[in-house]
């Protein structure tokens, strides 16, 4: 099981002959991960690593079933891309391109709440389901068992290479993950930690989540509010990173784009805080995680 | 991220968009202020030109009450340093007879994830303060970004703050006409506060922070001069070693990434990888009570060539003892070309290992091969044999030793 993805996820990579793409594209497949199409405007006719491409999304869906679209286009045509994997359809959305306009990624989030459609990202590593054998993205690079082996922890992490080395964290202290997502670095974003506790909530092969957490958002403030609701009642470990920040002057950004600090809530030390009040297993060093997934 | 553009250049952007503005010249050294002055007569504010905010708290806003005193005045302004900015330029702007302080604020809301609009009839002090005590005199309204902001919705923002009649229809005309300069030139924020109304019945921009978009300078051309790349996260300028590695970072700039921000004082040179990755290995120092002497952040798998660059400006600052090279098991950075790049910089600098501790905690694409590249040069490797913060650890007792004069006798 696992959220989001699964044995059914069939996927069309948008931007599918760029360099990092097409890479990405042969170790998603290698991993077992069904990619049905890719799309590049012009290419048309083209193969990436077996995968046909055409010229645009329409065209692929008229002779494959797809259900998820990942998108690698250049910053400046992500939400034309988001825009046409919408418009066909489209309800998961995994955006990878990082660097977009702000301007852009407010309008493409609209987009995609109009639509009802959920975007992960955008500059995600990706997700991945080792139980499933499916990941999406760089997540994993080439050789995902190193990092994700199959297991019952959830991983929600800002960071993408803290995706990683969080769930093999799990896997060093004896166990695996369900799904390990990466939500993106930047300060907007299509799904939330709250709106990825949600899933974890009812699905039955996660037993406990890890969240990695960085300097500034709302996000953290929400957990916390989501957990006092009562509505999650499985362990979550925190980690929150960045507490060094509140010590360094004003104005600088360490971390993500999304790594700003705006108000007081937003600190480590006050979320970490925040979410120990609600009950969650805040580790104050990284290799605590380690302990507190022992400990359940 | 946000890169300031001054308060020059953005009321010219308002100017163009339609909007009233003060008369105003910008001068680059004091002794172009008597021809300003003879342009604009002697009742002038002088504004120091420089990328912070609350400048006049910083008294880099001056209000001369005669020509010589704003021949002195203009002295002292180049003379300064806005936290740790010095005044390159400063703007000489007529004085113009306030009435009332106005607000107006767009920027994105985080978590609406809408540009959102902020009016007020009470401009001059700052919007927080506002909000706690004047929570009547403020109007918020959620821009869809598709349809923009229509004069009538201004015009119902500033009604429902109590105006009316020829001020109404010009306070909802220029509102409407700042959004179209915030989306025009992809603006994060754009503020200006405060919005006068003058004696003589004029509503004029007495102040503007203009802020835009780094990401977005590929398609604003006209945006370029006045930003400085490299300098949107940082709350001082740019050191002479961060520009170097700024101008390695942009020498190959779709080929991962290398972050660099130097530090006072501190003896381990931290070469970190990965955003969160960075902050774990710096949060893990602090605890073990080293201080590491720069910030660090790469990741994305950059060449060879960029990770020397790094390498070699994050050992060149005086001071550094020794070096931490360390990232989370990597998705796609590889390994080997991290190992290229580091023994490259140590043998150029001539550092030795033995007298140079180096700790490596580096895993992932290609680590087999690092591995052997590190060894070969006589630098501890290690991979997935440990975590992160034991790897801080070991940096951190290695540099105790050589402090404590060695101990390997």
């Amino acid at each position: 099981m696992g959220i989001l993805i699964d044995e059914e996820s069939k996927v069309i990579v948008q931007g599918i002959t760029g360099r990092e793409a097409s890479m990405v594209t042969k170790h998603m497949l290698d991993y077992g991960t069904k990619v049905m199409a890719g799309v590049t405007p012009g290419k048309e006719g083209q193969e990436v690593h077996g995968v046909p491409v055409y010229d645009t999304v329409k065209a692929a869906m008229r002779e494959k079933e797809v259900n998820l679209s990942l998108i690698y286009v250049p910053p400046a045509f992500v939400l034309d891309a988001v825009q046409e994997a919408l418009d066909n359809g489209i309800k998961l959305l995994v955006v990878i391109t990082e660097n977009i306009p702000q301007k852009d990624v407010v309008k493409a989030l609209k987009l995609a709440r109009e639509h009802e459609a959920r975007i992960i990202g955008p500059n995600t590593v990706g997700m991945i389901n080792p139980g499933a054998g499916v990941k999406l993205g760089a997540i994993g690079g080439d050789n995902p068992d190193r990092c994700f082996v199959p297991g019952s922890i959830g991983v929600i992490s800002r960071s993408g290479g803290m995706t990683a080395e969080t769930s093999w964290m799990a896997k060093r202290a004896g166990r695996g993950v369900s799904t390990s997502i990466g939500i993106g670095g930047d300060p907007m974003i299509g799904s939330t930690p709250k709106d990825l506790l949600k899933l974890f909530a009812e699905d039955d092969d996660t037993e406990a989540v890890i969240m990695f957490s960085e300097p500034g958002t709302h996000f953290e403030i929400e957990v916390a509010e989501y957990l006092e609701e009562g509505n999650f009642s499985k362990p979550l470990i925190v980690y929150v990173a960045g507490k060094f920040t509140e010590d360094m002057p004003a104005g600088t950004v360490f971390g993500h784009a999304g790594a700003i600090i705006e108000g007081e809530g937003s600190k480590p030390s006050a979320k970490m805080e925040r979410l120990r009040k609600a009950g969650a297993l805040v580790a104050e060093n990284y290799d605590e995680i380690i302990d507190c997934i022992k400990s359940l | 991220m946000l890169a300031r553009i001054l308060e020059d250049a953005g009321k010219k952007f308002l100017a163009e968009a339609g909007l009233k503005v003060p008369e105003s010249k910008t001068i680059t050294a004091p002794d172009e202020i008597t021809k300003a002055l003879d342009e604009l007569g002697e009742e002038v504010v002088l504004k120091a030109l420089v990328p912070v905010g609350k400048r006049k708290k910083a008294g880099a806003i001056k209000f001369p009450s005669s020509r010589e005193e704003a021949q002195e005045m203009i002295s002292e302004l180049f003379a300064m340093e806005v936290r740790e900015f010095p005044v390159n330029k400063v703007l000489i702007e007529e004085k113009v007879a306030i009435e009332e302080e106005y607000y107006i604020s767009i920027t994105y809301d985080k978590k609406s994830q809408l540009p959102v609009v902020i009016t007020s009839s009470a401009g001059g002090i700052d919007v927080e303060e506002m909000s706690r005590e004047h929570p009547d005199k403020i109007k918020k309204y959620q821009i869809d970004p598709f349809i923009g902001l229509p004069d009538y919705k201004a015009r119902e923002l500033w009604a429902e703050l109590g105006f009316s009649g020829k001020l109404l229809r010009q306070l909802g005309q220029i509102t409407s006409r700042v959004y179209q300069v915030f989306t025009d030139y992809d603006c994060t924020t754009l503020e200006i506060n405060p919005l006068v109304l003058t004696a003589d019945q004029q509503i004029l921009p007495a102040d503007c922070v203009m802020a835009t978009d780094d990401l977005a300078i590929f398609r604003q051309p006209e945006l370029e001069e006045f930003v400085q790349v490299g300098s949107e996260r940082l709350w001082r300028p740019l050191t002479e070693l961060e520009k170097e590695i700024v101008a390695v970072n942009e020498a190959e700039p779709y080929r991962g990434t290398a972050r660099y921000i130097e530090l006072e004082g501190g003896e381990i040179g931290f070469m970190c990888g990965g955003g969160g990755g960075s902050l774990v290995m710096f949060d893990s120092l602090m605890r073990l009570g080293e201080r590491p002497a720069n910030y660090t952040e790469f990741g994305g798998n950059p060449t060879a060539t960029k990770v020397y660059g790094l390498a070699k400006g994050i050992m060149k600052k005086p001071g550094v003892k020794g070096l931490l090279v360390c990232c989370n098991i990597t998705n796609n950075t590889q390994v080997d070309k991290v190992a290229e790049g580091v023994v490259k910089a140590l043998t150029e600098l001539d550092k030795d290992p033995a007298e140079f501790p180096i700790v490596v905690r580096y895993a992932g694409v290609n680590d087999e091969r690092g591995k052997e590249i590190f060894e070969n040069a006589g630098i501890e490797y290690h991979g997935e044999d440990i975590t992160m913060p034991e790897a801080a650890e070991m940096m951190v007792e290695k540099i105790r030793q050589l402090n404590s004069g060695g101990g390997s006798e």
